[in-house]
């Protein structure tokens, strides 16, 4: 059984930054592995070291910068990696989720994986779709934010745990192949390992055009547009509670339910 | 001439950044304060492979040269120096096994150490043998196919958590010249005989386990032999250039973090109502102090590389070693000036820096011994 997980670089804003056009000026960005693929990973790899996985796979849409990242993809466990890229890529104004999806399926539908692991978001864009767009489109079953896993090879199944609003939770059995967007909290995530980080050098990292991928540049022309970027404007109030103690505990916890703490 | 980093030796670093930042800062105060060994932290750093990484592959390491080792021991330093100590002494001694050992010896103390199952310590000081090696009178004599060993060393590092140790006892009391008659051996540290008593109160480096350890016959087997009957001396000093540059290396992880810490501090910190960053006084403070970090860090890369291509670099390792330990100094001092009152107390890491930092100044070799072999170096004078 083998498994694909995609795993994006994500961009982390400082606290104050400043806002070049349509983009965050590269001063004020700092880049690293997207919070929730290294809990996808994470599944995946110890899906691995259970036996229960022969081959962990990753796969990346990005530009020959976000190397170093995937190295340590590498090094966390995974066997292999993909990068996506290509010059109709760079040039695009911004990938939607459709073009991520068409090169994500290509990938997909050459590495034939029994599970597909995605992130439940990127920290940076936030479509949450690109998971569940996937499998749609590769017609794969699908579970979004699974905060709990088994796999069960010979059944083909993928027992999950998903978290509902209001402290519910289901129990879903997914049959394989199928696409599943990991939480963050599902597991704890390793460090690399520093012999991890010495085999990570000799792993095989692949670069695909999407001339590899058998597709035309149109494939991945965005139907969105990005229009404006801008800071929200900000608000502070306070509040000073005066009087003794008592009183102003008495005050505080008034505000408080006011302002729906409590009950 | 190259100066940067390879791509995996950046990986190694934010790695270990990562690791220091997440698992060590918000625990340091804590430790220090109780002068507790971080039992935890230790066990997550072996997780990842940090206690044993000059350790071949093939027993479980990840056999990083000493350069890949220097940057990780400044990676640690910077966040915390007590228990960035904790995790790379843990494998204190090994290299003497690693040099000199036999295979036996090799996949029973290596692989335990590399895999954080077993902490080592090499014993070396006594209470009347400090900068002065050679005056060891901790001794082993044989009886039959064992060793039994009398004696008591002073300032062990790991003394009262470690496995086993690698100590320097003499072993020919009638060898001539004082370099003569000294034998490493392994002691483990459940053999009848042995004790380890804590030495509390130290300045700084407080959550490190140091102790005086106690053989009071302890029988060893003759296996226990590290390397050649009546060369340690020699063999100890084959590893001088590495553990100076190590110990350089923690100078600059220190002087790193105090200057970073108080870079931040003098950005944030207002009085007269703007940073103080914006006076003259802290900037050129802080120009200082970042200079000088750099220069020890080239200084250390240097003695480190020179190490990695099996150079004898007696000279550059301890120029790298006293000029690291004594900017570490003085950049943590300037660093807790810079905080004023609030340096003073433990609610920042300046304060610990500041008392960590000095310690860099008299372990492997005091600034003042450095300088001897400097310039007994530069002079052409022999040992």
């Amino acid at each position: 059984m083998n498994v694909l997980v995609t795993v994006t670089e994500g961009a982390t804003v400082d606290d104050e930054f400043r806002i070049d056009g349509l983009a965050i000026d590269d001063g004020s960005l700092t880049t690293d592995l997207n919070e929730w693929d290294e809990y996808a990973l994470e599944t995946a790899v110890r899906l691995a070291e259970a036996d229960l996985v022969d081959e962990v796979v990753t796969v990346t849409i990005g530009p020959e910068d976000c190397e170093g990242t995937i190295r340590q993809v590498l090094a966390k466990g995974a066997d292999r990696a993909i990068r996506v890229w290509d010059d109709a890529l760079e040039r695009s104004e911004m990938l939607d989720v459709g073009a991520k999806t068409a090169l994500l399926a290509a990938v997909v539908e050459t590495e034939e994986p029994d599970l597909v692991l995605t992130g439940v978001q990127s920290a940076d864009e936030g479509f949450m779709a690109t998971g569940v767009s996937l499998a749609a489109a590769v017609d794969y079953g699908w579970a979004a934010v699974v905060n709990a896993l088994e796999v069960d090879p010979d059944e083909r199944i993928a027992r999950v745990r998903r978290e509902l609003e209001g402290g519910v939770e289901e129990r879903t059995e997914v049959d394989l192949p199928a696409v599943l967007t990991i939480q963050t909290g599902i597991n704890e995530p390793r460090y690399a390992s520093l012999r991890g980080i010495r085999m990570a050098q000799r792993k095989e990292l692949a670069v695909r055009s999407l001339a590899d991928l058998g597709l035309e540049a149109s494939a991945v022309e965005s139907r969105l547009r990005l229009r404006e970027l801008a800071e929200p404007e900000s608000e502070s109030e306070a509040r000073v509670l005066e009087g003794s103690s008592e009183e102003a505990a008495a005050e505080l916890a008034t505000v408080l339910r006011e302002q729906g703490v409590g009950r | 001439m190259e100066f940067g980093l390879s791509e995996e030796q950046r990986q190694i670093r934010e790695e270990v950044r990562r690791f220091a930042e997440a698992e060590i800062e918000p625990h340091a105060q804590a430790y220090d304060v109780a002068e507790e060994f971080p039992h935890e932290i230790v066990e997550r750093a072996a997780e990842m492979g940090l206690t044993g990484s000059y350790i071949p592959m093939e027993y479980g390491g990840a056999g990083y040269s000493i350069l890949d080792t220097t940057l990780i021991v400044e990676e640690l330093f910077a966040v915390d120096p007590g228990i960035a100590l904790s995790i790379v002494a843990s494998s204190f001694g090994c290299e003497a096994i690693l040099e000199f050992g036999t295979d036996e010896q090799k996949a029973r103390f290596l692989e335990p150490v590399a895999l954080g199952e077993m902490i080592s310590g090499a014993a070396i000081s006594e209470p009347d043998t400090g900068s002065d090696v050679s005056s060891v009178s901790t001794t082993a004599e044989r009886d039959g196919d064992e060793w039994v060993v009398n004696g008591t060393k002073m300032w062990i590092t790991n003394g009262t958590v470690g496995d086993f140790f690698v100590v320097l006892c003499k072993t020919d009391p009638d060898a001539e010249g004082r370099y003569n008659g000294f034998s490493q051996l392994i002691v483990e540290a459940d053999r009848d005989g042995f004790s380890a008593e804590k030495i509390t109160g130290k300045l700084g480096i407080r959550a490190s386990d140091t102790a005086e350890l106690v053989f009071d016959d302890v029988r060893v087997p003759e296996e226990n032999l590290v390397g050649t009957e009546n060369a340690a001396f020699l063999q100890q000093m084959h590893f001088f250039d590495q553990t100076r540059t190590a110990v350089a290396a923690q100078g600059v992880g220190i002087a790193r973090g105090a200057s970073e810490a108080a870079l931040a501090y003098a950005e944030e910190r207002e009085q007269f109502g703007r940073p103080i960053g914006d006076f003259q006084a802290i900037q050129h403070k802080l120009a200082d102090m970042h200079t000088k970090t750099e220069a020890a860090r080239l200084l250390t890369y240097k003695s480190a590389w020179k190490v990695d291509q099996g150079e004898d670099i007696t000279r550059l390792a301890s120029m790298a070693k006293e000029y690291a330990s004594r900017v570490a100094v003085e950049v943590a001092n300037e660093a807790v000036q810079i905080h004023g009152g609030a340096g003073y107390v433990n609610d920042f890491p300046v304060e610990r820096f500041y008392r960590d930092a000095k310690i860099t100044q008299i372990y492997e070799g005091t600034s003042e011994i450095q300088k001897n072999i400097i310039a007994r170096e530069l002079l052409g004078k022999g040992l």
